[in-house]
């Protein structure tokens, strides 16, 4: 068999005149079943239950779970995998809570895990909620950091690009273009982190131009009263 | 030097011994215990009335709002006005049945309103297209995240040109992981996509689609 | 009236149902009040976590595993919510957010007795929040340690150390009133 070369993926980009729901409305193990073995289904279940009342999403253990039964994974292989992932969730927890997020979103959580599985560290994964202060989503900011890791930018040029960017009062569309610019670069010859830290110094440039509306730490855990 | 109780008061402080089973020099420290534990308050706690109105308010709020996991990237998508929902897991002459029966399975909510076009004014999916090179492969699908990993139920065809293998799919806004599967049993990286390690020996790839924007 | 349970709601609202909540909010709204306030130090803080929580177990509600248990999800729900509250600053004096104390009978003076509440209350809010935890489940909520284990899922020797720990950290704190 030949080796396989790609052409590599295409993205043409086309408004869908329909919309999508998602359906994740079932208990884990009847989303499990005929997926996995039953040992895993048993498994995961104690995972999810643990991740629920940690405050965890359990969304992420239930696909990883579904992924190694598409991928033929053993038995043990699959636990594992589903273990690594709430582990990471719980550290992403742990960041968030750190950061000054009293009680962090699912979502931000997960993105968080993400982060976390592309090569940040907790310390990293801090940094980028404590700088998305009141204005930006953690969340999305976690999102683009560790897309950013995992084109291969360090940690560290990982976390300035993003703080700097948020610094300088970017929209959410400009932190989500910024792997999509890294790359543009590498294509041209420079390295991921040479690129993200160039990026970063302009950014950084922005903000510290008069007039620029500078983005506040995140400080005390809001108090909810609608 | 720091206070603190004999291991035999602690056990009188968890009701586990009475004061008369605990030797007599330890009946001050005891007497102490009983002093903490009477300072304790126990008072019932009745919440102001307006709580349940406020939790009412966020809950229809929520209720209103678009359901599912990547709720979270809605941020991208400037309004809600969407007629008909569907969930697509491939093109063509399955579509119809498909979407049938997605409308059947999803919560009762009011889809389609008499004399009203179908209109979507705002995106929550967008149609991604895969292409693979992949000559001398007899079959090639892409799963992922956004069709649980299933290795059929998105297959790329062979183009025109030799070895091209296409494919275009309805991929809900947000981020997803993926890999490309080569006869159904080798899993393949996108190459212009960054990856993560899957936790199963292989990495994924991921992309992120929003309205508009490709964040890889 | 009707005599729904708890299952029978949760699985309503999951319909589609979503007045149905309410319910759930105004049959739960003061039974944990109580933990929440001598967790986090203050009624109107325990109305915010109550009100999160009952958000939160919303949004969350298809994850409840045992719809006829909402009230012990529910409950865990609120209690992530107490402990994931940054640790306060000690509120210094007398007064403050401090909760109505109960006039009952004491063999001491009733200003003696004051000044211990509102000590321990200061105090307890100086443990970490697993020991701060377990002392309100046993002391305030009355619950025995097989009964905390079983809400938690902790082992009943594990929750007798952080209680050991918090008893000493307790009188370490209050030597001087009590």
């Amino acid at each position: 068999m030949s080796p396989l070369a790609t052409l590599g993926v295409t993205a043409a980009l086309h408004i869908a005149a329909l919309g999508v729901t998602a359906t994740a409305q079932q208990p884990v193990a009847t989303q499990l079943a005929g997926r996995v073995p039953a040992t895993v289904v048993v498994a995961v279940s104690a995972l999810a239950d643990s991740a629920a009342t940690r405050g965890l999403p359990v969304e992420p253990l239930v696909e990883k779970a579904i992924e190694g039964g598409a991928k033929a994974a053993t038995p043990e292989r699959i636990v594992a995998a589903v273990q690594a992932v709430l582990a990471r969730l719980g550290r992403a927890q742990g960041a968030l809570q750190a950061a000054g997020v009293a009680t962090p979103a699912p979502d931000a959580i997960e993105a968080g895990g993400f982060a976390l599985s592309a090569g940040l560290e907790v310390g990293n994964v801090q940094a980028v909620a404590l700088a998305c202060g009141t204005r930006y989503s953690a969340a999305v900011a976690l999102r683009v950091a560790g897309t950013l890791s995992a084109l291969g930018v360090p940690p560290a040029q990982t976390v300035e690009l993003v703080k700097q960017t948020l610094r300088s009062g970017a929209k959410e569309r400009d932190l989500l273009a910024l792997p999509g610019r890294v790359e543009a670069q590498v294509a041209q010859g420079a390295t991921p982190g040479q690129a993200a830290a160039g990026l970063a110094r302009a950014a950084a440039a922005r903000a510290a131009a008069p007039g620029q509306n500078r983005v506040p730490p995140r400080g005390q855990s809001s108090s909810h009263r609608p | 030097m720091t206070t603190v109780f004999h291991p035999l008061v602690k056990r009188f402080l968890d009701g586990e011994l009475h004061l008369a089973d605990l030797p007599p020099e330890l009946h001050a420290e005891a007497r102490a215990a009983e002093r903490l534990l009477g300072a304790v308050d126990r008072a019932a706690v009745t919440l102001p009335a307006g709580l349940d109105a406020r939790v009412m308010a966020e809950v229809r709020k929520r209720a209103t709002a678009p359901s599912g996991a990547r709720r979270w990237w809605h941020g991208l998508v400037a309004s809600r006005e969407i007629r008909v929902r569907y969930r697509l897991w491939t093109l063509g002459p399955a579509l119809a049945a498909a979407a049938a029966l997605v409308l059947l399975l999803t919560p009762a909510r009011p889809v389609v309103e008499a004399g009203m076009p179908v209109v979507a004014t705002a995106p929550e999916s967008v149609f991604v297209r895969f292409v693979l090179f992949a000559p001398g492969a007899h079959q090639v699908s892409v799963a992922g995240t956004f069709n649980q990993w299933s290795v059929t139920a998105a297959p790329l065809a062979l183009t025109g040109a030799a070895g091209v293998w296409t494919a275009t799919v309805a991929l809900p806004v947000g981020q997803h992981q993926y890999a490309f599967v080569v006869d159904g049993r080798r899993w393949v990286n996108d190459p212009a996509a960054p990856t993560v390690d899957d936790g199963f020996g292989r990495r994924n790839s991921v992309m992120a689609v929003g309205a508009g924007v490709r964040a890889l | 009236m009707g005599t729904r349970t708890d299952g029978e709601i949760v699985r309503a609202v999951l319909a589609g149902d979503t007045e149905q909540y309410a319910e759930l909010v105004r049959h739960y709204r003061d039974r944990y009040a109580r933990f929440a306030a001598r967790m986090l130090g203050s009624a109107d803080e325990a109305e915010d976590a109550v009100q999160d929580a009952f958000i939160r177990a919303f949004e969350q509600l298809q994850q409840c595993r045992d719809p006829d248990n909402f009230a012990g999800w529910f409950f865990l729900i609120l209690r992530n919510r107490c402990l994931a509250e940054r640790r306060r600053a000690v509120r210094a004096g007398p007064g403050g957010d401090a909760v109505t104390v109960p006039a009952t009978e004491r063999a001491d003076g009733p200003l003696e007795q004051d000044e211990r509440r509102r000590a321990l209350q200061q105090a307890l809010l100086e443990l970490t929040p697993e020991q701060r935890e377990v002392f309100v489940l046993k002391h305030v909520e009355d619950l025995s340690y097989e009964e905390i284990a079983g809400r938690l899922g902790a082992s009943v020797p594990s929750l007798k150390m952080r209680m050991h720990r918090a008893y000493d950290r307790l009188r370490e704190r209050l030597k001087d009133v009590l």
